[in-house]
């Protein structure tokens, strides 16, 4: 317990530091829609924090770090219930 | 390689989604039957970690960028059916949450990347075959990766490319070249991290070896 609360440490310290580093083109399959003149859809669903930012703060930097940190904590959570629920007692 | 909605003809969602259940349903009686509860801890920690990967990208040439899928990184950490159900939670967060990747076509992406990450642990498997060589291991999970990518891409571009909205476009003879062509750049950067990650992860905690050791990596 006390390793995974490290290496969780670790992990945010890291999306700290490289956040402002990350690319904001296009991906692979962005790129392909693109050059072939699709753009964004615009489906039904937006989203509760859509485009990893929370609305509230301004900063975009802390914006998107928030929005991760959320990410983060909703992970965590689901993965720990569905792997109660999915695996062996002992 | 997240499909948003929209992207995908219904009978490609319908078709994608039939396929990534039934390899859920796999996935998760295999779970139930051989792993420990000891292992929820390694699990979540896993995918969150994925899903940090997943909002860093890497660019990459001409104004495009990618990023770590992980997909084989937790197929040699913790097992094909672990990876599978690991990287569902992470895209169905993404999906839901964030609007990464669509909702109609979340059967789709599912296939994409954790059906096929998951599933790149036997390319793991092949090419490592029962040497106790590190460095044919990490070569073969270097391997493994790649192609995880460059696979999911081909079948991401075949979906889009039978679909309509792609159709006017010149459908599939332009989007499976196209998906190809950037995802054999963005899979080196794929297997660059997760070899990397994985050689690593071995050094810094070797206790790491014994997990490795039951999926079948004996490299002590």
């Amino acid at each position: 317990m006390k390793e995974s609360a490290k290496v969780l440490l670790v992990m945010i310290v890291g999306l700290a530091v490289l956040l402002p580093f990350a690319s904001a083109c296009p991906d692979g399959l962005e790129t392909v829609a693109q050059n072939v003149g699709i753009g964004e859809t615009g489906g039904f669903w937006h989203g509760l924090i859509p485009d990893y930012g929370i609305p509230a703060i301004e900063n975009p930097y802390f914006s998107t770090l928030a929005s991760g940190l959320v990410g983060i904590s909703l992970v965590l959570i689901f993965t720990f219930l569905v792997g109660r629920v999915s695996t062996r007692k002992r | 390689m997240h499909i948003p909605d929209g992207f995908l003809d219904p009978y490609v969602c319908a078709l994608t989604y039939i396929i990534s259940a039934i390899f859920l349903v796999w996935a998760w009686r295999k779970m139930k039957a051989t792993y420990p509860r000891a292992v929820v801890p390694l699990l979540a920690v896993s995918s969150a970690f994925v899903f940090v990967a997943q909002m860093l990208n890497f660019p990459i040439a001409y104004g495009t960028s990618g990023h770590l899928v992980g997909g084989t990184f937790l197929a040699t950490l913790l097992g094909p059916p672990a990876a599978m159900l690991s990287m569902t939670i992470v895209l169905l967060i993404q999906a839901v949450f964030f609007a990464d990747g669509g909702i109609s076509t979340f059967g789709a992406n599912v296939l994409n990347m954790a059906i096929v990450g998951a599933l790149s642990f036997y390319i793991v498997k092949i090419l490592s075959g029962s040497s106790k060589s590190r460095k044919r291991f990490v070569g073969s999970v270097f391997a493994a990766s790649w192609l995880s990518v460059v696979l999911g891409a081909l079948l991401c571009g075949l979906q889009i490319g039978v679909s309509p909205i792609f159709a006017s476009a010149g459908g599939l003879l332009v989007t499976v070249p196209a998906m190809l062509f950037w995802h054999m750049i963005i899979g080196v950067g794929e297997a660059a991290i997760t070899t990397s990650l994985i050689s690593q992860l071995v050094r810094v905690q070797p206790a790491v070896l014994n997990g490795l050791a039951i999926l079948g990596w004996d490299i002590r």
